[in-house]
C-alpha cells in the first residue's frame, strides 16, 4: 500500500492552496485553475521539461525571484509561484518566438486551427511578430504514418509527447526523434507504418496540428462543432468522450473525454472512428409489410399492429439491444412482463479487439446495467432459436438487428412475424413491421460500464424528423392495462 | 622548466612505451593505491584529502571535485549500486588533452578511477570514450586488459577486499554525449538527450542509480594528490584553482600542442614560451581562453592569468583550458560562423530556445559573412544569446553557444558592422560568396 501523500501548502498567484507533492508545479497550478502554458507537458506522460513553455516565477523564502519550467519544478511548503510575473510573460514570449521560427503558419489550411496551444499561447501572449528573416525549414508536409495518421513534420514543434505516448501508455514504441537539433523530425522506426489501435490518440496529444487524423483531415474547421460529453459504445469500458457534431447534423468527430475512473485520457481507434456508424444512412420512422414488401407508414401505425399482434398471441418473444440505456430498460422489463416474455439481451460473441489497455472486447456497451436490472444475456444462437419457436417476435433497441445477425434474420422464412425496433431497417421477409429509432447520438440516458461506472450518452444532435426516442415507444408498446399500473 | 612548479601530469607520457603495463609499474604506477589498500586507510580520509586539495573538475565547469564526491549518499543507508561515469567524450573545439592521458598513460588514469572508486566505495567505472579517438580507446582498454590480468582491475584487487570493475564505453560522434547527463543517456544505450535536473547523478544517474561524473584530467590528479598530499597540490596554482593543467593551445601558433602548465600561469607566458608566440610573426587579434564555448577575448587582454577567477574577470571562461589563438588576419566574424554553426549541428534538439536559437545564430552569422546581413542582425544576435541563456534550457549547450555570440557583439562590433558596410567580409582576399554554400554535413 501506497501512504496517501500529505499536502504542502503553496501560494498560487496570491492565494493560499494545497497542493500535491507528488505532482509538478504545472499540475498543482491546473488544479487552481490557473492556466500555464504547456507542449511538452502532459498529466498522462511522465514530464520532460524540453519546450520550456510553462515558464513561471517563484520564490523560496528569502532568495530572489527566479523563472523556472513548472512541469520540473517539484511543489515544497511555502513555495510562491506568480505565473502572472512579467519576467515568467517575458521567458514565455521569448520561448514563442524560438517555436516559431520554423513553424509554417499555415494556420488558414491547418485542421488544428482554434484549437491549437501554439495559437492561442502565441495570441495570448500577445507575440505576434517574429524578427526571423531566415527561411523556413523545409520537412516532409503530408508524411503518412500508416492507415490513420499524417504526420506534417513542418508544423512539428517536437514536444515529443507523441513519442512519450507509444513508449509509456501503450508501452509498444513506435515513434521516435530522429536527427539532431534543427533537423530533428518525428519519425517511425525504420519508417514502417503505424500499428496498433490506439493511434488516434496522437492526434490529441498532438499540441499543433502536425498528426492529423486522416478521418478528420479538411472535413470540418473546428469551431464549427457543436461538443456534447457522451459514452463510447464500442465496447462495456464505456470511455468517456466527446461527441463532435457540425451544423447539428453529421457526427465528424470523436475525442476522449478525461475520466479518472474510465478511460484517463485515452480512447481506442475502434471508439474513435465510430462516427461512420454515429450517421447511419437510409432512417425511416416506419415501415409496414404490405403487398410491394415493407412500406412507410405512420408510425402509430405500426405501433399499433405490433400491439395488436402482442395481445393475438401468446407466446410472445422480447429481445432488448444490449445498446438499450438503463432508462429504456426499466421500461423495456415492465413490457416485459406485461407480454409474459423472458427478460433477456442478446449478447454477441467477442469483438475479438480485446487489450489489455481498455477495449474489453464485449461489444455490449450497457450488459452491466442491463444484467443488474435482471436481464439474462443470451448469445445469438440462443436468441436465433427462442426466434423461432415463438409466435411474435420484438426486436427493440440500437442495432438490435446487426447484433442478432442480420444474415440470420434475412434466412428466416416470412411466416415468422418480428418487429423490429432499430435505428435503420432491415429488409428481411420476417419483419412485418420496422419502427426507428433515436441513435446513441440522438438520446440520452445512461450506460454501465464492465466495473460498473455509469456513463451518460446524451443527445448531440436532434433526431431526423418523425423518428421517435426510444422510451417513448416502448411506454407506447405497453399494453394499457400494463401502462396504467 | 615549469615556473614555480613540477611535471606530473605528462612526466610519465615521455617513457617509452608508457601505455604498457610494465613501464607502468616500473614508474611507480598503481603504487598509491597499493598503499591504499595495504594500509586499509579509511576511504572518508581518501575523499578528504582530495577535497582538501581544492581540486577543481577539469572538464569544463571547474567544480571542486572533492566536494562532487562528498554528494555521494552514504552507503550504509543507501544500498544501490553506485557508479563513477569518466567522461573522455571531449569534443569541445579546441580541446585535446585528455586524449593525450589516455594515449600515453592509461593506467594513471586506471589508478585514478580505482582510487576515486575506493573513497566513494564504488561498484564500477565506466569510461566514456569519445568514438574518433581510436587509439586512446585501444590504448585504455589494452591497459584495462593488462591490469586486470595482473589483478589491479576486478574482484579483490591486490589481495584485498576492494573489487571495482572498470568498463569502456565508445561514443558515436555526438557533442552533446559529453554533457553529463547525455552521457549516462547514451551510456544506458539511449539517445544522449540530456536530462533535466534536478535530479542530480549523485542521487539518479546512471541507470537510477548514485553516481559521479568526473572528467579524464580531474581523476587524474587523484593519485598525485593520494600520494603527496593536499599540502603539495596546494603549493601549485593559485589559491582558488590550485594545481597544474593541461593546456591545449591551437590556432595561430607556432607550436600547437598540449602543455602541462600550472594554474594562475599567465596566458601570454603560455603564448610566447609555450606555443612560440603568434605565427609568421604576426599580432594578436583575438583569443579563445577555454574552448570554443567559451567567449574570445581581444588581443589586449591576453595579459591575463589562467585561472578560473582571473578569466572570468576578464569576462570570458577557463572552460577546458583549451587555448585558441587568432592572429590578427583572421576574421572574428568568420569564426563566430564557425562555432555557431557547431553547436547549431551539435544540439540535441530538445529545448526550443537550443534548437532554433543555435539554428538561428548560425543563419545571421553565414548571413553576415557573405555579405547578407543588417545592422539591426547585431542587436538581433545579442537579443537571441540572452534568450536562449544562461539556464533557460536542460543543459549548458545553449549557453555554449550564446556566450561566444555575446562575446563576438561585445568586443568586435565594429568588425560586425563592417561586414554589414562592406556587404560581405572586408578581410577575405577571395570572395565570401564561395564559403556561402558549405552545408554542414546532415
Amino acid at each position: 500500500m501506497t501512504k496517501t501523500p500529505s499536502t504542502v501548502k503553496i501560494t498560487v498567484n496570491g492565494r493560499e492552496v494545497e497542493a500535491d507533492p507528488t505532482k509538478p508545479l504545472i499540475a498543482a497550478c491546473h488544479e487552481q485553475d490557473v492556466d500555464v502554458p504547456m507542449y511538452c507537458y502532459h498529466p498522462g506522460l511522465t514530464p520532460v521539461g524540453s519546450c520550456r513553455i510553462c515558464q513561471v516565477e517563484v520564490r523560496e523564502g528569502e532568495r530572489p525571484p527566479r523563472v523556472v519550467v513548472a512541469c520540473r519544478t517539484p511543489v515544497s511548503e511555502g513555495l510562491v509561484v506568480n505565473t502572472e510575473a512579467p519576467a515568467a510573460h517575458e521567458a514565455r514570449r521569448n520561448c514563442l518566438e524560438f517555436l516559431l521560427k520554423d513553424h509554417p503558419l499555415d494556420c488558414p489550411i491547418c485542421d488544428k486551427a482554434g484549437e491549437c496551444t501554439l495559437q492561442d499561447y502565441t495570441y495570448a501572449e500577445g507575440q505576434t511578430t517574429g524578427q526571423s528573416a531566415e527561411p523556413r525549414q523545409n520537412f516532409e508536409k503530408r508524411k503518412s504514418l500508416g492507415d490513420k495518421i499524417v504526420l506534417d513534420q513542418e508544423r512539428c514543434i517536437l514536444c515529443s509527447r507523441c513519442v512519450r505516448f507509444f513508449e509509456e501508455v501503450t508501452e509498444k514504441p513506435q515513434l521516435t526523434v530522429a536527427g539532431l537539433g534543427s533537423r530533428s523530425r518525428i519519425e517511425t522506426f525504420g519508417d514502417r507504418p503505424l500499428e496498433g489501435n490506439y493511434q488516434g490518440n496522437i492526434t490529441d496529444l498532438c499540441p499543433v496540428g502536425a498528426l492529423t487524423l486522416k478521418q478528420f483531415r479538411f472535413q470540418a474547421r473546428v469551431w464549427n462543432l457543436f461538443k456534447k460529453s457522451s459514452t463510447c459504445g464500442e465496447c462495456s469500458r464505456g470511455c468517456s468522450i466527446s461527441v463532435e457534431v457540425l451544423r447539428l447534423g453529421e457526427v465528424k468527430r470523436i475525442r476522449p473525454r478525461y475520466n479518472p475512473k474510465v478511460n484517463r485520457w485515452w480512447i481506442c481507434d475502434t471508439g474513435r472512428l465510430a462516427t461512420e456508424d454515429a450517421n447511419p444512412e437510409g432512417r425511416v420512422p416506419a415501415l409496414q409489410r404490405g403487398y410491394s414488401g415493407l412500406e412507410a407508414c405512420e408510425v402509430d401505425a405500426a405501433l399499433g399492429a405490433v400491439r395488436a399482434a402482442h395481445q393475438a398471441h401468446e407466446r410472445n418473444l422480447l429481445v432488448v439491444s444490449p445498446w438499450s440505456t438503463v432508462e429504456e430498460g426499466r421500461a423495456l422489463l415492465q413490457l416485459a412482463k406485461a407480454l409474459g416474455a423472458e427478460p433477456l439481451f442478446v449478447s454477441p460473441p467477442a469483438s475479438g479487439l480485446a487489450d489489455d489497455l481498455l477495449n474489453t472486447g464485449d461489444p455490449c456497451p450497457n450488459r452491466r446495467g442491463l444484467e443488474e436490472l435482471g436481464f439474462t444475456p443470451r448469445t445469438t444462437e440462443e436468441v436465433l432459436e427462442l426466434l423461432e419457436a415463438s409466435e411474435t417476435a420484438t426486436l427493440f433497441g440500437e442495432r438490435v438487428a446487426e447484433l442478432v445477425g442480420e444474415e440470420a434474420l434475412r434466412a428466416l422464412s416470412a411466416s415468422q412475424r418480428v418487429f423490429l425496433f432499430d435505428v435503420a431497417p432491415l429488409d428481411a421477409p420476417c419483419v412485418a413491421a420496422f419502427v426507428g429509432l433515436a441513435n446513441w447520438v440522438e438520446r440520452p440516458g445512461t450506460w454501465v460500464n464492465v466495473d460498473g461506472n455509469p456513463g451518460r450518452i446524451q443527445a448531440a444532435r436532434p433526431a431526423p424528423s418523425g423518428i421517435r426516442q426510444p422510451l417513448a415507444l416502448v411506454e407506447a408498446l405497453r399494453p394499457m392495462e400494463a401502462a396504467s399500473r | 622548466m615549469i615556473p614555480g612548479g613540477e611535471l606530473y601530469l605528462l612526466r610519465r607520457g615521455e617513457l617509452k612505451e608508457s601505455h604498457t603495463l610494465a613501464v607502468a609499474r616500473k614508474d611507480g604506477a598503481y603504487s598509491v593505491l597499493e598503499a591504499v589498500l595495504k594500509e586499509g586507510r579509511d576511504p572518508a580520509a581518501v575523499t578528504a584529502e582530495v577535497k582538501d586539495s581544492g581540486l577543481r573538475g577539469r572538464g569544463g565547469a571547474g567544480f571542486p571535485t572533492g566536494l562532487k564526491w562528498t554528494f555521494m549518499p552514504d552507503p550504509e543507508k543507501d544500498k544501490r549500486s553506485r557508479y563513477l561515469a569518466v567522461n573522455a567524450d571531449e569534443s569541445e573545439p579546441g580541446t585535446c588533452k585528455d586524449r593525450v592521458l589516455l594515449r600515453e598513460d592509461p593506467h594513471g588514469l586506471i589508478e585514478g578511477c580505482l582510487l576515486a572508486a575506493y573513497a566513494m566505495r564504488l561498484d564500477a567505472v565506466y569510461v566514456y570514450v569519445r568514438g574518433e579517438y581510436r587509439l586512446p580507446y585501444q590504448r585504455m582498454q589494452a591497459a584495462i586488459d593488462e591490469a586486470r590480468a595482473a589483478g589491479l582491475v576486478g574482484e579483490r584487487i591486490l589481495g584485498s577486499d576492494f573489487s571495482c570493475e572498470v568498463h569502456m564505453h565508445k561514443g558515436a560522434g555526438a557533442y552533446i554525449c559529453g554533457e553529463e547527463t547525455g552521457m549516462m543517456e547514451s551510456l544506458e544505450g539511449k539517445r544522449g538527450h540530456p536530462r533535466p535536473k534536478p535530479p542530480f547523478p549523485a542521487g539518479f544517474g546512471l541507470w537510477g542509480q548514485p553516481t559521479t561524473v568526473n572528467n579524464v584530467e580531474s581523476i587524474f590528479n587523484v593519485p598525485f594528490i593520494v600520494e603527496r598530499g593536499a599540502a603539495w597540490f596546494r603549493g601549485m596554482g593559485t589559491e582558488a584553482s590550485p594545481g597544474n593543467f593541461l593546456c591545449g593551445i591551437s590556432g595561430h601558433v607556432e607550436r600547437p600542442g598540449v602543455y602541462e602548465v600550472p594554474l594562475g600561469i599567465n596566458a601570454k607566458t603560455i603564448l610566447q614560451e609555450y606555443a612560440g608566440g603568434v605565427w609568421k610573426g604576426r599580432a594578436l587579434k583575438a583569443w579563445i581562453p577555454g574552448g570554443s564555448s567559451t567567449g574570445l577575448l581581444p588581443g589586449e587582454l591576453i595579459d591575463t592569468p589562467m585561472d578560473h577567477d582571473s578569466i572570468k574577470a576578464a569576462g570570458s571562461m577557463f572552460g577546458t583550458g583549451a587555448m585558441i589563438i587568432l592572429d590578427e588576419t583572421a576574421c572574428t566574424v568568420r569564426a563566430s560562423q564557425v562555432i555557431a554553426r557547431f553547436y547549431d549541428h551539435e544540439s540535441c534538439g530538445q529545448c526550443s530556445q537550443c534548437r532554433e536559437g543555435t539554428q538561428w545564430l548560425s543563419e545571421i552569422f553565414t548571413r553576415l559573412e557573405t555579405g547578407r546581413g543588417t545592422a539591426a542582425d547585431i542587436d538581433n544576435l545579442e537579443r537571441l544569446a540572452r534568450n536562449m541563456a544562461p539556464g533557460k534550457t536542460i543543459c549548458a549547450l545553449a549557453d555554449a553557444a550564446a556566450i561566444p555570440t555575446l562575446a563576438v557583439v561585445r568586443h568586435f562590433r565594429d568588425e560586425l558592422l563592417a561586414h554589414v558596410e562592406a556587404g560581405g567580409c572586408p578581410l577575405e582576399s577571395r570572395p565570401s560568396e564561395s564559403r556561402a554554400g558549405e552545408e554542414v554535413p546532415a
